[in-house]
């Protein structure tokens, strides 16, 4: 047996966890500090080295313009999605726009693509295992929302190579708290697992039968998360200041970093003490130039009141996710939380009351997913066949039609693998290419759904309109991403495939992002505080 | 590594060659009569078989392609077959004179089943459901099954005219034995 490992990576959208097996058992590495998760933020440091994790997270405030932190949010969304404009509006650091409608970072002088900013976070993640190994560590098995699209993915993907990792398989992370879950159990039961980090929720049930995790069915909101329940803290907070001083904070880009800051901190306490106790010192200057302070006490009543509706979106989701799956609350066995705001009580209660059940305690919600992973990935390094991850699409994938409409090509929740192909056939004479619009997403309007790519096939026979029939191949893969192939019926040619439309990343530019984080020293922060 | 030996290669070859020529039951190997746990098994059972986590590490990349190949038929298999809907209609095709050109369940199938849900399957749920039980009964040749369930959907929806079509194919079908029953 060589050193080569393969680590399991939970890349969330506010803090990070990485695993690796060993003796059979997945174990969560700690940095030097003892931190076992790490705040996926990036902070860009004026000698050009990268604090990445927790105390990166502290600089968000003093250094508010170089510090990227919920890139998540952005990875593989198009520069003009709403997701991208509402970032625009709350985040310190600069978000412009790239080629292809790609979005970009700018740091001082340097521009980054989201996938080379998840990169850093990665490479700090790899690190974190090579100091605790003692040696390089290349494969990884990193996880996505269950509910992320073929664009969210790839992005992922290509994160990984630029940090210098083989990926060997974009995971889903309810999947991997549910493999991590019955992992050497031998049982055999129907699980719910209910997956709210810190900016996307998931849902997924899965039947788990010996050996085999069968995903029967998942569902997901990749706008909902923690992040929202800090949201509705600071517009509490700043409308009450408001009202009181006539200041709006928010119109402030630092205050409402230290906003955002005490918001989070105060969820956190509220969830744990029942109340929470506010403060900012020096929030801001009045007119005069008096500086002021913002003092606030948050009840738990008062916090359950302005949240409750983001607590039923998600149950909304889970109708969506049993019906889907073919059963009620009453046929699951058990019950999975996952993700840090899983530890309120609202939501735990709330969860309990809605699935008719207790939720499965001996689970650390921010530690499980990067333990699934890493069981994975070491199944997949030694290929023993131990266990079985039968999952399934999250969206259903499309092609545009007339008139702004979409044709269903694979349905949502069709496991994976999985292929089908379409007939086209040519509508002009002499035409030379056919162009395909690829979405996913649940409505059959083009506008509705979220653009892939617009794929451009030429190659085949020039001839009568008609005469010509190509057969586009839609492959799905254990990735859950999406590779779209075609073919000249009569021929048999493969025809050649150029992807018009897209906000990933060329080879070249993940060759040359990949050198440039190689290149790139992480700077070992303090121990936060 | 699990190994995987020679026998397993001629095979896997073997079957990735074939696999155009089989209908669905014959991928996931089940009798057309299969129970939905039976279905459900033998697709753990393949899984367990011809899954590519298996094979990730298998230097031999023209097996690895046909594994794939294999598997996302499998996959293929146990959508149509897992949906009661999906899989009266499938059995029906592939039972019927168009059978070589009705092996796999295409777009053309999932339009026409559209089509059918609208015209022939009926529009209360309770017709539907009896319908596609007889559906499956006939291609099961449970004829008199066939009747008795085609003979429920007529009484949610009398004047079904495929209702009746069926019903009657079916009462010619069974066999004088079933009748004396």
């Amino acid at each position: 047996m060589s050193d080569e490992i393969a680590i399991g990576i939970d890349l969330g959208t506010s803090y990070s966890c990485v695993s690796v097996l060993e003796n059979g058992q997945p174990v969560v590495i700690p940095n030097e500090w003892g931190e076992r998760t790490h705040a996926s933020v990036v902070s860009f440091l004026e000698d050009g080295t990268v604090l990445v994790g927790n105390s990166a997270k502290r600089n968000i405030i003093t250094n508010a313009d170089n510090t990227v932190y919920s890139a998540k949010r952005l990875i593989g969304r198009f520069y003009f999605s709403d997701e991208v404009k509402k970032a625009q509006a709350v985040m310190p650091y600069r978000i412009i726009e790239g080629e292809n409608n790609s979005v970009r970072i700018q740091v001082r002088e340097s521009v980054y693509s989201l996938p080379e900013i998840s990169a850093l976070v990665l490479k700090e993640m790899k690190s974190i295992v090579e100091s605790y190994v003692g040696h390089e560590v290349k494969k990884a098995v990193v996880t996505v929302p269950a509910y992320f699209n073929d664009n969210q993915r790839q992005a992922t993907k290509d994160a990984g190579r630029v940090a210098g990792l083989e990926v060997l398989r974009i995971l889903n992370e309810p999947t991997a708290a549910a493999l991590s879950y019955g992992f050497g159990k031998d049982i055999a039961q129907k699980i719910a697992v209910y997956d709210l980090g810190g900016g996307t929720f998931d849902i997924s049930i899965l039947e788990i039968g010996k050996d085999v995790f069968e995903v029967l069915s998942t569902a997901g909101d990749t706008y909902l998360g923690g992040d929202d329940f800090d949201d509705r803290i600071m517009t509490w907070l700043a409308e009450d200041f408001l009202k009181k001083t006539g200041i709006d904070l928010r119109l402030n880009k630092y205050c409402l970093q230290m906003l955002k800051e005490a918001s989070e901190r105060a969820k956190i306490d509220v969830g744990r003490d029942g109340a929470a106790k506010i403060t900012i010192e020096g929030v801001c200057q009045d007119p005069s130039g008096q500086v002021m302070d913002l003092n606030a006490t948050l009840q738990e009543a008062e916090f359950n009141r302005m949240t409750m509706d983001l607590v039923q979106r998600t149950f909304k989701v889970c109708d969506e996710a049993l019906q889907s799956a073919r059963l009620t609350a009453s046929d699951l066995d058990a019950v999975i939380l996952v993700g840090g705001p899983t530890r309120l009580p609202i939501i735990r209660t709330s969860v309990k009351h809605y699935f008719q059940r207790d939720v499965m305690t001996g689970i650390d919600p921010d530690e499980v997913v990067a333990m699934g992973a890493a069981i994975q990935a070491s199944s997949l390094m030694d290929s023993k066949g131990d266990h079985y991850l039968l999952d399934v699409t999250p969206l259903t994938l499309r092609v545009a039609t007339v008139g702004g409409y979409t044709d269903k090509i694979i349905d949502k929740n069709t496991p994976i693998p999985i292929e089908r192909s379409k007939s086209y056939t040519t509508n002009r004479d002499g035409q030379e290419k056919v162009k395909i619009k690829v979405y996913q997403g649940e409505s059959n309007k083009a506008s509705e759904c979220e653009l892939l790519g617009e794929f451009e096939f030429s190659g085949f026979r020039i001839a009568y309109r008609g005469e010509v029939r190509i057969e586009v191949t839609f492959e799905i893969d254990t990735n859950g991403i999406v590779n779209v192939t075609a073919t000249d019926v009569e021929t048999g040619q493969k025809t050649s495939c150029t992807i018009r439309l897209s906000s990933g990343l060329t080879e070249e530019m993940i060759q040359s992002a990949r050198q440039k984080n190689a290149a790139t020293t992480l700077a070992r922060g303090a121990e936060a505080a | 590594m699990a190994d995987f030996d020679e026998s397993f290669q001629i095979e896997a070859h073997a079957l990735a060659q074939v696999l155009d020529e089989l209908d669905y039951f014959q991928i996931l190997k089940v009798a057309q009569t299969a129970s939905p746990a039976e279905v459900k098994g033998a697709y753990y059972r393949e899984s367990r078989a011809y899954h590519p986590d298996r094979f990730f590490q298998l230097p031999d990349q023209e097996l690895r392609e046909a594994i794939g190949k294999i598997y996302k038929r499998i996959n293929e298999a146990y959508v149509c077959l897992r949906d009661d809907v999906r899989r009266g209609k499938y059995a029906a095709d592939v039972s019927g004179p168009e059978r070589p050109k009705k092996l796999r369940f295409v777009e053309a199938s999932e339009q026409e089943l559209k089509k059918d849900k609208e015209q022939e399957i009926g529009v209360t749920p309770q017709g539907r459901k009896f319908f596609m039980a007889g559906l499956q009964d006939m291609a099961a040749q449970r004829f008199a099954s066939a009747e008795r369930n085609f003979k429920m959907a007529l009484t949610y929806e009398p004047g079904n005219s495929n209702y009746k079509i069926k019903r009657d194919e079916a009462a010619k079908l069974v066999k004088p034995t079933d009748s004396l029953r």
